[in-house]
């Protein structure tokens, strides 16, 4: 069993025997994903524990070798399953290589964020510098490009800040941490992105119930259309509601996910030829994309705020503020 | 050719579909806003702002369809 669990692709250096190559891709994709060893600088550690609940019953391992070794479940292309009949449990809890970048970009921004509140309770009236400068920046642009612009009612844009600024800087921490060596991109798996797609989605729609009530709410599902349109229009609408934070896990997930696949596939290439006239072309490409990721870490981070932003604001209709018309979409 | 030949035919066909409808969607796009930004430039940070809202949204059906290429692609 640990020969599968075993990283063949990392260790083995250009021939990969173990695996077939209509499975390289599907392997790639599941290392790129969310698996239940700890990789940290290009090494794999198995500490985290293994939480199941099946049949009734909740089961805890320290880690997935006491699991195996206790016989009752085993892995199965990085995921669990019972050893007797090869079906997975019911509930997989684990913490997950994932769960603890998640962890680790918590930690990084609480970390940013204390150190620089500290600065400015220590010297109120210096002026930021260094870093401290570059957070209040951000936080002024999330607050005066983003935030204020949707949401329109000073009230609200005061009580909804700290949500976007979390939002904003959780998905830029994560998002550049996947761009070092030997770090893993939290984002780049779809369960990431679709819970804080969940948390946008009990923003929008609680936050428009609360200020516009459920009537309102259950108006903006005509979409600004005569009752008439009902059966039509209440459907489209309510589909409307789920795409929206489908579209943000997707998007988010899909960016983060095809630069690590192009930059994969252009060093697969040196593997591929088994030439080293293709290295020169294959890493200067690599750079190139490595660059572009850069941006698309910033620019999917701030899509992903604009838009909860903006489907907030549509949420709420022209119910806040009277000098918009808008409606929900 | 069976089956797992015709479902990655299907995924590179659809993915190759898929970028020149996205192509087009943000290419006209980009032309417009430039060319409003170009005509009002105090209005192009306004402009700009709801390009990228769009490109976007264009980009989000993309997504749709590319994810139905590589479920495709990954039927082998």
């Amino acid at each position: 069993m640990s020969s599968t669990r075993h990283d063949t692709l990392t260790t083995q250096h250009g021939h990969s025997a173990e695996i077939p190559p209509s499975q390289v891709i599907p392997h790639l994709l599941q290392e790129l994903g969310d698996h239940h060893e700890f990789n940290i600088a290009f090494t794999t550690v198995d500490v985290l524990p293994v939480i199941l609940y099946d049949g009734g019953k909740w089961y805890f391992y320290r880690n997935v070798s006491t699991m195996e070794h206790e016989g009752y479940y085993r892995l199965q292309k990085g995921h669990i399953v019972r050893s007797s009949d090869g079906t997975s449990p019911t509930l997989d809890l684990s913490v997950t290589n994932v769960v603890v970048y998640e962890w680790i970009g918590m930690l990084i921004v609480l970390a940013l964020f204390w150190w620089s509140g500290r600065r400015y309770r220590q010297r109120p009236l210096a002026p930021p510098r260094g870093l401290q400068n570059v957070l209040e920046s951000l936080v002024v642009y999330v607050r005066d490009e983003i935030v204020r612009p949707n949401l329109r009612s000073e009230r609200l844009v005061r009580q909804f800040m700290p949500y976007f600024v979390g939002l904003f800087f959780f998905i830029l921490v994560l998002n550049l941490m996947g761009l070092l060596p030997g770090m893993h991109t939290a984002t780049g798996s779809i369960g990431t992105t679709a819970a804080l797609a969940i948390t946008a989605f009990l923003v929008i729609n609680g936050l428009a119930i609360r200020e516009i009530g459920i009537k309102g709410w259950l108006h903006h599902l005509l979409g600004g259309a005569p009752v008439y349109l009902a059966p039509i229009m209440v459907p489209i609408e309510i589909l409307g509601l789920f795409t929206k934070p489908f579209a943000l896990t997707v998007r988010l997930f899909a960016n983060m996910s095809a630069g690590h696949i192009i930059l994969l596939s252009l060093i697969g290439l040196i593997f591929y030829f088994r030439s080293i006239f293709v290295a020169p072309m294959s890493v200067g490409f690599s750079i190139f994309i490595y660059m572009l990721e850069t941006l698309v870490c910033f620019l999917q981070t701030y899509i992903f705020t604009v838009l909860t932003a903006v489907f907030t604001g549509l949420a709420l209709g022209d119910h806040v503020h009277d000098n918009c018309e808008q409606h929900a979409a | 050719m069976d089956g797992y030949g015709l479902a990655w035919l299907a995924a590179g066909i659809g993915c190759g579909i898929t970028v020149l409808g996205v192509g087009n969607g943000i290419g006209r796009l980009a032309a417009a806003a430039l060319e409003a930004g170009a005509r009002q430039p105090e209005a192009a940070g306004d402009v700009r702002t709801t390009m990228i809202i769009g490109a976007a949204l264009i980009e989000g059906v993309a997504l749709f369809a590319l994810v139905v290429c590589i479920f495709l692609a990954l039927k082998g």
